[in-house]
């Protein structure tokens, strides 16, 4: 099992559909971003597990996730960034009370 | 005395069991993120997923990038995280609702979507080695400074942008001609 | 000489650019410039008109003409429409600028005296010296484009001036009845320009009748019955004749110049002037004769029982207009110039010594309250009897020869029906016009007694241009029209239409006075005796030089009117033959349901259409915008229900 991509990517699906989950269910906005983190964590998944078992992505797939970490780490930055910003403004976490845009 | 390769008295190898108990680690605390009414418990599970990923990043034969999740994800996002809720819970912060009205049709969605991805990997015979190749570190430090430094400094300058945009973002009193609204 | 040409329109346009301009600063010197404009215009006017007229150079036989500058560039339209700003003078040009400018300045020295008192005349006298711009145009223009210009101006100088009082309903609504009916006609005056675009792609009128013999017949027949209809309309010919008399609302100067003498006749000078292209369309020319003969007997039998001076004046107009075009129809060209230069004297003449006692009686134009005016107002009287004698056709004054040469012509080219009809329009002319003479200068007077007492001749300067009318209303016809059919505007005329009438195959029999010709003008003349007779016999007469007096017998009158029989001709000429009502019901009425009708669907079809995809789309908006909550979840929910459908799509297709 182990040595399946198969299983790998399995988990990745399954990881990425929670934070899709998480992405479109929860209220608060760090819950959100900390659902997007999941996802970026399974793109990752992905591209490792792939570097592992196929032999033309070997260490190149290891190239890309590390990038993809710091832009996530990037991400994360402004993304807290932005949702302290809101809060200041709105004097609430919750995003659907973020609805401005709709007027 | 060295173990075996396989759980004794079993055909279970350990890699197997290593692999099925980090995921169901990982998947747990994933769904625990998405699903707990607390926040701060939230972010603490999100710690343990962060963790359980980068074990399963050493069964794929990939030590730095485990390294490299253990200190960037658990070292810094999930402390940015952390401190995020801190700043922005206030102590009548509504807890009474976690999600969505729509939760529920986010939740057929996330199930359709893992349906396809899974159903996809399954039914696609993929060109696979059959085996974990070993990945050295040395190996990615010469292609991350050789063929992919540009794309490295590239990721330096993003990284410094990003900082300089959280502060900015951040900063209570926005400079004032400085933002822009539109 | 060429050059002086711009000058003629030009002087009365800059009068009307100063006149409106300062004329309401100076209300009282307001018609020093138009009528200096005018008689500078008619000075220019009469050097370029005599050197026509004798065809000298450079005018010629052929005439001569000037382009001022490239009106519509070729490159201007896809299909290389052009046209250039250029005048044009022949000597049927000239004829009309003698008729044009003389009488046009007469009018403006009369209307010095006439519109004295009307505080507006400033604004009268830059809508008439606007008038004297706007037809000289039309007379000098050397291409369609440009006489339509002109037509369509004068067209709205009518309009301006038939409303001159507007705050008085009648002559407001008259205006725009003039204004509307013209329109029907100057419709086909513009779909006859773009025929003859569309077959010969010039418009410039020498090089069109040159080439005309080269256009389709059809499209000959076409175009010469489209520009007749924009003819009907200007001359007030039926069926669209009903505006002119309705015309008589406007001051009577404005009567005498544009309604008599001078805008009514653009359209027998259009028809004249497009002699090759009437001259190839010979079925035309019968519609012409025929339009023309009969506006002719039905407009007289009309001034028979009218009562208002001028509105007797205005029917005989038409039937001297329909005299005008049977004569073009049966190929007299220079007849009918002659009696168009003619009538536009002794019509001018008429009107404004009716305006002369118009302006004596205080402003009363029915004739059963008047009488009695001979030795009251002599000048006035003298010279409406002049004019009078000369429209009934006694010789020698003008009408006669140019009637006689109209119906002889009519005769000898065998149109012997339009003879027939024309000899008896003769008899009727002369019997209502001493009608008119008998109910107004002679028998007791019906006068208001208020009024009676201040009676009074005109002002000089509107007595100066009646006296000056009436010398050529006596004598033009001696003049220019003896010998008959051999006179002077023969000689000068004869190139313009030589070609025409060669083609026509109408020889051009001499006059024989001791012939077939003489025959005829007596008989003419004899009718006219009789009915002037009968005229005095029941409406009255007082010449004492002649020994002539007569008692008007006004019960005779009534008796033979309620006869059995002549009743309902009595009615039905009173009433004009019930054209207003028969156009009222038809095309106020019946075309008024149409227009309702069109408006129903224009609202509710139309309308309804455009305005309910509107609500619709915006009633979908309303309801949709509900979708765009702001929330970012909802947009990302979007985003996954998306991917998954295109996933899903991708996965058939691939399963597939």
């Amino acid at each position: 099992m182990s040595s399946s991509l198969d299983s790998y990517l399995v988990l990745s699906g399954l990881l990425f559909s929670i934070g899709t989950f998480g992405f479109l269910a929860r209220r608060n906005a760090i819950s959100m971003l900390m659902s997007i983190e999941l996802m970026l964590n399974a793109v990752n998944l992905t591209i490792i597990a792939f570097g592992a078992f196929e032999q033309p992505l070997h260490v190149h797939a290891s190239v890309i996730a590390l990038i993809v970490i710091a832009v996530a780490a990037a991400e994360a930055t402004v993304g807290l960034a932005i949702v302290i910003a809101i809060y200041r403004n709105k004097k609430t976490p919750l995003v659907d009370e973020y609805d401005s845009m709709s007027e | 005395m060295p173990i075996g390769q396989t759980l004794p008295f079993t055909a279970v190898r350990w890699d197997d069991v290593l692999f099925v108990v980090l995921a169901i680690m990982l998947l747990g605390s994933a769904l625990l993120v998405v699903t707990m009414r607390d926040i701060i418990r939230c972010g603490l599970a999100m710690i343990a997923s962060f963790a359980s990923l980068a074990g399963i990043y050493v069964l794929l034969g990939n030590p730095l990038l485990a390294a490299t999740q253990v200190l960037v994800y658990i070292g810094a996002i999930s402390i940015l995280v952390l401190f995020a809720i801190m700043l922005t819970e206030t102590k009548n912060a509504p807890t009474r609702l976690v999600f969505q009205t729509q939760a529920w049709v986010g939740a057929v969605a996330a199930v359709v979507i893992a349906a396809i991805i899974a159903g996809t990997v399954l039914t696609t015979t993929w060109p696979s080695t059959g085996a974990v190749a070993w990945t050295a570190t040395s190996d990615i430090a010469t292609m991350l400074f050789g063929q992919y430094v540009l794309p490295f400094e590239a990721v330096s300058v993003l990284l410094t942008a990003a900082v300089v945009g959280g502060v900015l973002l951040a900063r209570r009193e926005p400079p004032a001609g400085k933002e822009d609204r539109s | 000489m060429t050059a002086l040409l711009p000058l003629i329109p030009i002087l009365p346009l800059g009068g009307f650019v100063l006149t409106g301009l300062l004329g309401r600063r100076y209300p009282d010197d307001a018609h020093r410039i138009a009528v200096w404009a005018v008689v500078a215009s008619w000075v220019v006017a009469s050097i370029v008109a005599v050197m026509a007229l004798l065809h000298a150079s450079p005018f010629g036989t052929g005439g001569a003409g000037i382009t001022l500058w490239t009106w519509i560039p070729a490159n201007g339209f896809a299909n290389g429409f052009n046209a250039s700003m250029g005048l044009f003078v022949d000597p049927l040009t000239a004829c009309l600028l003698i008729v044009v400018t003389t009488i046009g300045m007469l009018v403006h020295v009369y209307s010095i005296g006439y519109m004295a008192h009307d505080p507006g005349r400033w604004r009268f006298f830059a809508y008439l010296n606007l008038f004297m711009f706007s037809m000289l145009t039309l007379v000098l223009a050397d291409n369609f484009l440009l006489v339509f210009a002109g037509w369509e101006l004068v067209g709205l100088c009518s309009y301006l001036l038939i409303g001159f009082w507007y705050p008085r309903r009648s002559a407001a609504v008259a205006a725009k009845k003039a204004f509307l009916v013209n329109r029907v006609g100057d419709m086909g005056f513009a779909l006859g320009i773009m025929a003859i675009w569309t077959q010969l792609g010039t418009l410039n009128m020498q090089a069109v009748f040159a080439r005309f013999g080269s256009v389709p017949h059809e499209w000959q027949i076409a175009i010469a019955l489209l520009i007749f209809c924009g003819a009907v309309g200007k001359s007030a010919q039926f069926p669209l004749h009903v505006w002119l008399p309705d015309a008589m609302e406007g001051p009577t100067p404005v009567s005498a110049l544009i309604h008599a003498a001078t805008m009514v006749n653009a359209g027998v000078y259009l028809v004249a002037r497009c002699n090759p292209i009437f001259g190839a369309a010979p079925e035309v020319m019968v519609v012409v004769a025929a339009i023309g003969i009969f506006t002719a007997i039905l407009a007289a039998s009309i001034a028979f029982t009218q009562t208002d001076i001028k509105r007797v004046l205005a029917y005989s107009t038409l039937s001297q207009l329909g005299y005008m075009f049977a004569s073009l129809g049966v190929g007299a060209w220079t007849a009918a110039i002659f009696h168009l230069m003619s009538h536009g004297f002794f019509k001018g003449l008429l009107f404004l010594d009716s305006g002369s006692v118009i302006h004596s009686v205080d402003g009363e134009q029915d004739m059963r309250k008047m009488g009695g005016l001979a030795r009251k107002i002599p000048i006035t009287y003298a010279t409406m009897l002049v004019g009078s004698i000369a429209i009934a056709g006694v010789p020698p004054l003008a009408g006669f020869f140019s009637k006689d040469e109209i119906l002889g012509r009519a005769f000898k080219n065998g149109f012997l029906w339009v003879w027939a009809i024309g000899f008896v329009v003769a008899g009727m002319t002369a019997f209502y016009m001493f009608r008119l003479m008998g109910m107004t200068f002679w028998g007791p007077s019906h006068v208001d007694p208020e009024v009676e007492h201040h009676i009074h001749e005109s002002p000089r300067s509107m007595t100066g241009p009646l006296v000056l009318l009436a010398i050529p209303a006596a004598l033009l016809g001696l003049a220019i029209g003896f010998p008959p059919e051999t006179g002077l505007l023969h000689q000068w005329l004869a190139p313009v239409f030589a070609s025409t009438i060669a083609a026509s195959g109408h020889t051009e029999a001499a006059y024989n006075f001791f012939g077939i010709d003489g025959a005829l003008a007596i008989g003419t003349t004899a009718l006219v005796a009789v009915a002037i007779v009968l005229a005095w016999r029941f409406f009255g007469v007082e010449i004492p030089a002649l020994g002539l007096r007569a008692q008007p017998r006004p019960d005779q009158v009534r008796a033979l009117s309620a006869r059995q029989g002549l009743s309902l001709l009595y009615k039905g000429s009173f009433n004009k033959w019930w054209f207003d009502d028969i156009n009222n019901k038809l095309f106020v009425e019946w075309g008024g349901r149409v227009a309702a009708a069109a408006f129903w669907f224009d609202r509710t079809i139309v309308d309804g259409t455009v305005n309910g995809i509107g609500t619709v789309t915006a009633g979908a908006g309303m309801r949709l915008r509900r979708v765009q909550t702001g929330r970012v979840q909802n947009y990302a929910l979007g985003i996954a229900l998306g991917l998954i459908v295109m996933a899903a799509g991708y996965l058939y297709l691939a399963v597939r």
